[in-house]
């Protein structure tokens, strides 16, 4: 009996293991606090990394397309709900992820008789301005971290998620044009995909080429979550000629 | 209600689902002092489709308030005029809006007209014994984008109490100010230099605050439209590209010209 919690232990760290080979490969989602919205951006095979969950939030996210369908929708549920039976502006990311999504993804993740979710999410909700913007960084096993405005990341390797997200901050990103930010998220996204150091980066046109031959054959999927707007909800997708890209 | 089986996208059977029913039957002994009354009415111009509402609510012969808003944006394709019941009218616009983001985000693509035209017509169906009860009628106006032509064309449908919808051909009108608009668009529809179906932006929303002027002529229940003491209507226009608003100053500066 005295060996089950090491049993135990040993196989919530297998578990651990087998999720993050499984991630490898995975194409990493990117978002920035802009001054007039919230630009999300990931490149998949459809529409599959990029979603609008509420009139202020939206998620975008790699990994197993059921699970992140699973996730998106108990998201998508509980949002609504708390809007019925409250209003829209009751709708918070913090209580979303906090009290609904994060527990469930722990629950599931150390039941170690079911399959884990194989995600890694990033969650959005735009505020009145660029410091009252949320990000929030969601992982497969529940934990996460949220952030006010700025850039954030989501992918397969924590260090170069980190490294890409610094690089994009250095940069200044957050102050850029929308179009301009989105070129940069694109080059972050592409250094990324193609396993490129942060620390000797190739030159800019370089990376312009990069991602441009990159995404041939694929979808660019650019979520737009806009700061002020007549209407309640404030997603919007947009593609890259709306961008001038 | 009755419990609904979970169907993917339909948000009815996702409150079904956590014993939430939006409209609760419970039979009353004595009739509450109901608040209603209204003119709302939607006619074809030659961008699209206008909607409009007087802005006062009565109880009995005493006025509420003159500054409801009867002409709801339910989503960003779609309108709809209440007539009837506030309380209940309301709580219907919310089903609605609800409902169709619900769906449009769950399933990744918006619900389709007759969906949307069928979807106010079962909680008017719910709303049944209400109605019958004399307490909770609510006789609306829809209005929303068919996206089966291109580009999108405006289409305009009333009910009656029980559910049925019918499409409007030219125009609808409900409440207790309608019967006066309904003459003068047949009038119009017929005789008119322009019909309502030719005129431009300016011309249908003078032609629209002037209807709810007649109309408040004529039935006490109807606010009017007077811009001395800044009362204007509700007035949205559903185009092939969505919903716009026309705000007062818009109307104050359309009346003038």
């Amino acid at each position: 009996m005295t060996e089950e919690p090491y049993r135990w232990l040993e196989a919530v760290g297998n578990r651990r293991e087998y999720v993050r080979e499984q991630l490898k490969g995975g194409s990493p989602v990117l978002g920035a606090s802009l001054p007039d919205g919230i630009l999300l951006l990931g490149i998949g095979g459809g529409q599959s990394k990029v979603f609008e969950l509420f009139d202020r939030h939206a998620l975008a996210g790699l990994g197993h397309p059921a699970d992140i369908e699973k996730i998106r929708q108990a998201a998508i549920d509980a949002a609504h709900m708390e809007s019925f039976t409250r209003a829209p502006e009751d709708v918070s990311l913090r209580r979303l992820i906090g009290f609904g999504l994060s527990p469930q993804l722990k629950t599931n993740f150390e039941q170690i008789f079911s399959a884990p979710f194989l995600v890694e999410l990033l969650l959005a909700e735009i505020g009145s301005s660029q410091e009252h913007d949320l990000f929030s960084r969601l992982h497969f096993d529940g934990s996460f971290q949220n952030q006010h405005g700025g850039i954030a990341v989501a992918a397969s390797d924590a260090d170069a998620e980190s490294a890409a997200t610094t690089w994009l901050t250095e940069a200044n990103v957050p102050a850029k044009p929308r179009g301009q930010a989105a070129e940069f998220l694109l080059q972050a996204w592409w250094c990324l995909s193609a396993n490129k150091s942060f620390a000797a980066l190739p030159p800019e046109e370089e990376r312009r080429n990069g991602w441009r031959e990159a995404v041939r054959g694929k979808t660019v999927e650019i979520g737009w979550l806009a700061r002020t707007t007549p209407r309640l909800a404030r997603y919007q997708t947009l593609t890259l000629a709306n961008l001038d890209l | 209600m009755s419990q609904r089986a979970l169907i993917a996208g339909d948000f009815l059977s996702l409150l079904d689902e956590h014993k939430l029913p939006p409209f609760r039957h419970e039979l009353s002994g004595a009739a509450p002092v109901q608040t209603q009354a209204t003119t709302v009415f939607a006619f074809h111009f030659a961008d699209g489709i206008l909607m409009a509402g007087d802005r006062r609510a009565t109880a009995g012969n005493v006025i509420v308030t003159d500054r409801v808003d009867k002409v709801i944006e339910i989503d960003a394709t779609s309108l709809l005029a209440i007539a009837g019941v506030p309380a209940t009218a309301f709580e219907m616009a919310r089903v609605l809006q609800t409902s169709f983001e619900y769906y449009r985000r769950s399933q990744l693509q918006a619900l389709s007209l007759p969906a949307k035209v069928r979807a106010l017509a079962r909680l008017l169906r719910d709303n049944l014994p209400m109605t019958m009860q004399g307490i909770g009628v609510v006789v609306p106006l829809f209005a929303g984008l068919d996206h089966s032509t291109s580009p999108a064309s405006p289409r305009v449908y009333f009910y009656d109490p029980l559910g049925a919808q019918f499409q409007a051909v030219g125009y609808a009108a409900s409440g207790s100010g309608s019967g006066t608009i309904r003459s003068i668009l047949s009038f119009q529809e017929q005789h008119g230099k322009p019909r309502p179906s030719q005129m431009n932006l300016s011309q249908a929303v003078q032609f629209a605050l002037r209807l709810l002027m007649t109309a408040s002529e004529f039935d006490s229940a109807t606010g009017g439209v007077n811009p001395a003491t800044e009362t204007f209507a509700t007035l949205k226009v559903l185009k092939s590209t969505g919903v716009e608003t026309i705000s007062e100053e818009q109307q104050k500066q359309f009346l003038k010209s």
